[in-house]
C-alpha cells in the first residue's frame, strides 16, 4: 500500500525534490546577492554620503583589488587548500618593482619589463607554496602562513620607508580608461573570466573540484593531484601579484604595509560567498557577491563611524558562521 | 506472522517497534514496520540495500525518531529514542566502520565514555587494564588481545573484538551488529559466531545484519526481511530456507548469481615480475591474459590491495618489474589510466566517489579528455556519455544531478564502475568489487564483468568473497603473507583448497570431517 502511495506522489514529489535542490544548491548566492541589496538599502537611507557617485566609484575601485586576490584565493579553497600569503607576495612584488625603479631614475622604459617581472617573482613565489604543500603534504594553512610571514620579513629588508621614484607613466594605468571603462576593472574582469572558464570548462579546472572534494578519489579517477595544487597555489599567486602591481600604481609609492590584511580579507570574501572552506564546492560569482558586500560593508561602517576593533571583530565572525555552516564532509556523512 | 512467543517457555521481550513510519521528503523509508527482540536471541535483519534496514536500526539508536509507532524498551514505551536515551536503555551498536580511537590502547578504547576513577577522581589505569582484561577475557578472546596494545596495531577482527567489548563496558544488552562479517577475513568469522553466541547464552538480545545469508543459518534465531520499507516476514531460521528469504527480499528467485563461464584467454597483458614492496609484498609472479579472469584471494593483509594498488603506480614498488602489454606499466594512476589499466578500489566512499558531487561529476572525472574540443569540456558531450553509462550499468535513479551520497551502496558502486567502463580499458582490477552490496546489484556486477571479459578486456579481481571469485574466475592466485601461497586453476577451485592456501594450514593438519 505504501508502495503505491509512493508511486503516485513520486512525480510531485521528483519535482519539489529538484527544486528544493535548486534552492539548496544556489541558496548562498540568493543568500549574499540579498544581503548586498539590504545592505545598500539600508546604507543609502542611513548615510548621506554612501548614495554618492564619487562614494560608489570609490567601492568599486576597492572591490577591484581585492577582487582580483579573492579569484586566486577562490581556486586554492575550491581544492581544499587556502593561501595565507596572497598579501605578503602582492607587497613583495610592489617593493621588488618599486625598488628597481628607484634605482633606475624612474625610467619608463622599464615598466613592461617590470610588470613581467613582478608576475615572474609572484609566480616562482607560488610555485614555492605548490612545491612545499604538494611534497611535504603538510596543513596548507601552515605553509602559506610560514610564507606569509618569510615575505614579511624580505619586504622589511627591501624598505621601510616609502619607496619613491616610481615613473609617473606607471602611476597613471591605475587612471587609465579605454572607453569608459578603467583598465583596472578591465584586468579584473578578464581575470574573472578566464578562472571562470577554467574553472567550468576545463579539465584542469574539473581536477581542482575533485582535489577539493577528496584527494584520494581524485587521484585514484587519473586526476594530476600535484599538478593540480600547484597550478591553483601559482593561479592564486599570479592574481596577488597582478593586485600589487596596481596597488603601486595607485599609490604611487612602494608602500612597506602594502596589502595589509588583504589575505584574511580575501578568505572571508570567499567564504561569504559561499565557496566551502572544506573545498569541493562554490562558485566565482560567490566571490564576486562576497567581496562587493565585504566592501559595501567595510565602506558603510566607515561613513557610519563604527570602530575599528568591531569591524576586526565582525571579520572574524563571518568566517566562524561561514565554517560551521559548511560542515566537514566527514561529519555529513 | 510470528508464532515463537508460544514456542518457547516464555520468552521475555526486551525490545519491540511497533507499527514504525518514517519518510524523508515524501519518500517512505519505513512503513508499518513491527519488530521484536527477546532476550538471549540473535535476529536478524535483511534486506537489499534501500530496504529500510539503516534507517530502522538508526530509530533503534535514537539517531531518527519514527514520525508514528510505538517503541518499546524492557517494558517502557516510547514515541522515539535519543541517542543518548537508547544508551542510557543499554542499547548499542557495532557499525562496519568502527568508532574506535587508533592511537590509543585497548583498554582506553574499551573505557572511553566512563573509565573506572580512583579516589581522587582520576583514571585507575590498572583497574581499567583489569576489567578490559575481564571483558575480553568473557568474549573469550584473551589469549589474543593485549590490553595496551594499540589499537592500530591490531587486525580488523581484533578491533571489531574491543569495538564489542566496548559496548558491554557500556553495559548495552541489546546489541547490533551492522554486517559484522563484512570486513572480516573468512578466518575470523568462526570467531566472530562463537562471540555471538557467547553474548546470546548471557542473555543479551543481538540484532544481527548481514547480507550472506548462510551465516543467518548458522547463528540466527529468528530473521526479518524487509524490502522497501515493508516487513516482508518474520521468520524461526529452522522453519525457513535461503532461497525462500532471497525470493522475499528480492521479490524474484535468483537462479544463478553468475554468468556462465565462456573466457577465451587472448594475447599477454600484465605481467608481475619478482614483485617486492617494502615489507608487505614478496617475489610475486602472475600474468594476466586479455578475455580472462584472474582472481585474487587472501585474507585481510595479505597482500591483496596493494599488489592491486601498486599495479596502477600507487605505493613504491621496493624491486621487481609490472610489465604492461610488454612495456614496464606507468607509474602514476594518470598515466596507466591512459594506457587502458584502471583500479576500481575497495571502499567507493573513502576511494571511489567524490561524494559531494554529482553522479554526473564522479562519471565524468577521468574521462575528460573525451569531453574536450580545443581545449574546452563540452557539456553536451559529456551529459550523453554520463547518461549512455547510467544506462549501460543501470543507475538507479536515473538522474546524473543526483547527489553521489544519495544513492545506495549498490548504485554508488555502478557509478564506480561506469566510470571506469567509459574510460574503455584494456584491463580492468577489481578490488572488493560486491562489498557490502545486495543481490540484485552483485549480479548486474558480475554481469558487466562478463561482458568486460567478452570484449576482451582482462580483469583482475580481488575479494575475500571466495564463492564470486569461484564463480567468476578462471584462475586464482591465492595471498598469504604478502606472497603467493598457490595458484589455482578452475578444475582445483573449492573453498577449502583456497582457505587451507590462505591461511597457511597443510591438508594432513586440517582436522577432517
Amino acid at each position: 500500500m505504501a508502495v503505491a502511495q509512493t508511486s503516485t506522489s513520486s512525480s510531485a514529489a521528483h519535482r519539489s525534490r529538484k527544486l528544493i535542490a535548486f534552492l539548496r544548491n544556489n541558496a548562498s548566492l540568493l543568500l549574499i546577492y540579498g544581503l548586498i541589496l539590504v545592505v545598500g538599502v539600508y546604507a543609502a537611507t542611513q548615510a548621506e554620503n554612501f548614495r554618492t557617485i564619487s562614494n560608489m566609484a570609490n567601492i568599486l575601485r576597492q572591490t577591484i583589488l581585492l577582487g582580483m586576490i579573492a579569484i586566486g584565493q577562490s581556486v586554492v579553497i575550491l581544492t581544499g587548500g587556502i593561501d595565507f600569503s596572497v598579501a605578503m607576495i602582492a607587497r613583495v612584488v610592489a617593493l621588488t618593482v618599486a625598488t628597481i625603479f628607484a634605482a633606475q631614475n624612474s625610467n619608463p622604459a622599464l615598466i613592461v619589463p617590470l610588470i613581467l617581472l613582478g608576475l615572474v617573482v609572484g609566480v616562482a613565489l607560488g610555485s614555492v607554496n605548490g612545491l612545499l604543500i604538494t611534497r611535504t603534504h603538510a596543513n596548507p594553512f601552515i605553509i602559506t602562513f610560514g610564507m606569509a610571514n618569510i615575505l614579511r620579513g624580505v619586504s622589511l629588508a627591501i624598505a621601510t620607508t616609502p619607496i619613491r621614484g616610481i615613473p609617473r607613466e606607471y602611476l597613471r594605468i591605475y587612471d587609465t580608461k579605454i572607453g569608459i571603462i578603467p583598465v583596472n576593472v578591465i584586468v579584473m574582469a578578464l581575470i574573472w573570466i578566464a578562472a571562470w572558464i577554467f574553472l567550468n570548462r576545463s579539465r584542469l579546472g574539473r581536477a581542482v573540484y575533485a582535489v577539493g572534494g577528496s584527494e584520494r578519489v581524485a587521484r585514484l579517477s587519473a586526476i594530476r593531484v600535484n599538478r593540480t595544487l600547484m597550478a591553483a597555489y601559482m593561479f592564486s599567486a599570479f592574481c596577488a601579484s597582478v593586485a600589487g602591481l596596481f596597488i603601486l600604481s595607485r599609490s604611487g609609492v612602494g608602500d612597506p604595509i602594502t596589502a595589509e590584511g588583504m589575505d584574511f580579507q580575501s578568505v572571508v570574501a570567499v567564504a561569504l560567498g559561499g565557496i566551502s572552506l572544506y573545498g569541493g564546492r562554490g562558485s566565482l560569482w560567490g566571490t564576486l557577491g562576497g567581496v562587493l558586500l565585504l566592501v559595501m560593508m567595510s565602506n558603510v561602517f566607515n561613513l557610519l563611524q563604527v570602530n575599528i576593533y568591531v569591524q576586526q571583530l565582525f571579520l572574524g565572525l563571518i568566517v566562524l558562521i561561514a565554517v560551521a555552516a559548511y560542515k566537514s564532509p566527514r561529519s555529513a556523512t | 506472522m510470528d508464532e515463537s512467543s508460544s514456542k518457547q517457555d516464555s520468552p521475555q521481550g526486551i525490545l519491540s517497534l511497533k507499527n514504525i513510519h518514517k519518510s524523508f521528503g515524501g519518500i517512505h523509508a519505513l512503513s508499518n514496520v513491527s519488530f521484536e527482540l527477546n532476550k538471549g536471541e540473535v535476529h536478524a535483519l535483511v534486506g537489499e540495500n534501500g530496504a529500510g534496514k539503516s534507517t530502522l536500526i538508526k530509530i533503534i539508536t535514537g539517531a531518527y525518531t519514527p514520525d508514528a509507532g510505538v517503541i518499546q524498551v524492557a517494558g517502557e514505551e516510547f514515541e522515539g529514542l535519543t541517542p543518548s536515551v537508547a544508551r542510557r536503555l543499554g542499547i548499542g551498536a557495532v557499525y562496519q566502520e568502527f568508532n574506535l580511537l587508533p592511537d590509543l590502547s585497548v583498554a582506553e578504547n574499551i573505557f572511553l565514555e566512563s573509565p573506572p576513577l580512583n579516589k581522587v577522581g582520576l583514571i585507575d589505569t590498572a583497574r581499567r587494564a583489569r576489567e578490559a582484561y575481564t571483558f575480553l577475557e568473557r568474549l573469550g578472546t584473551h589469549t589474543h588481545i593485549d590490553t595496551g596494545e594499540l589499537v592500530k596495531n591490531l587486525t580488523v577482527g581484533e578491533q571489531q573484538i574491543v569495538e564489542i567489548a566496548k559496548a558491554l563496558a557500556m553495559e548495552a544488552h541489546i546489541l547490533i551488529m551492522d554486517e559484522p562479517s563484512s570486513v572480516l577475513p573468512s578466518a575470523d568469522l568462526d570467531r566472530l559466531f562463537s562471540i555471538v553466541k557467547t553474548l546470546r547464552s548471557e542473555g543479551h538480545g543481538i540484532i544481527y545484519i548481514s547480507h550472506r545469508l548462510n551465516e543467518i543459518f548458522e547463528i540466527a534465531d529468528r530473521v526479518t526481511v524487509l524490502k522497501d520499507g515493508l516487513t516482508m516476514a518474520t521468520k524461526i531460521v529452522t522453519e525457513t530456507n535461503s532461497a525462500e528469504l532471497v525470493l522475499l527480499m528480492v521479490g524474484r528467485e535468483m537462479t544463478d548469481m553468475y554468468p556462465p563461464k565462456d573466457n577465451q584467454p587472448g594475447e599477454l597483458l600484465l605481467e608481475a615480475r619478482d614483485l617486492c614492496i617494502e615489507g608487505t609484498v614478496f617475489n610475486v609472479d602472475f600474468q594476466v591474459r586479455a578475455g580472462e579472469v584472474l582472481g585474487m584471494a587472501g585474507l585481510g593483509g595479505s597482500g591483496r590491495t596493494t599488489v592491486c594498488r601498486s599495479l596502477v603506480g600507487l605505493g613504491k614498488v621496493h624491486s621487481g618489474q609490472v610489465l604492461y602489454l610488454g612495456q614496464p606499466a606507468p607509474r602514476s594512476t594518470a598515466g596507466a589510466a591512459g594506457v587502458g589499466l584502471v583500479l576500481i578500489p575497495e571502499d567507493r566512499k573513502t576511494f571511489g566517489l567524490v561524494l559531494n558531487q554529482s553522479v554526473r561529476f564522479n562519471v565524468a572525472l577521468p574521462n575528460l579528455l573525451q569531453f574536450q574540443r580545443s581545449g574546452l569540456l563540452q557539456g553536451k558531450v559529456e551529459n550523453d556519455a554520463v547518461r549512455r553509462i547510467i544506462s549501460d550499468v543501470q543507475i538507479r535513479p536515473e538522474n546524473p544531478d543526483m547527489g553521489a551520497e544519495n544513492l545506495s551502496g549498490g548504485n554508488q558502486q555502478k557509478v564506480v564502475v561506469g566510470k571506469w567502463l567509459l574510460a574503455n580499458p584494456k584491463l580492468v582490477i577489481f578490488d572488493e568489487p560486491t562489498r557490502g552490496i545486495d543481490v540484485g546489484a552483485k549480479a548486474e556486477i558480475y554481469l558487466r564483468i562478463r561482458e568486460l571479459t567478452h570484449r576482451g578486456v582482462g580483469v583482475i579481481m580481488a575479494s575475500s568473497e571466495l564463492p564470486e571469485l569461484i564463480g567468476m574466475c578462471d584462475r586464482i592466485l591465492v595471498f598469504h603473507e604478502g606472497r603467493v601461497a598457490g595458484e589455482l586453476v578452475r578444475k582445483d577451485f573449492s573453498e577449502e583448497v583456497i582457505m587451507r592456501l590462505a591461511t597457511a594450514t597443510s591438508a594432513s593438519t586440517t582436522p577432517v570431517s
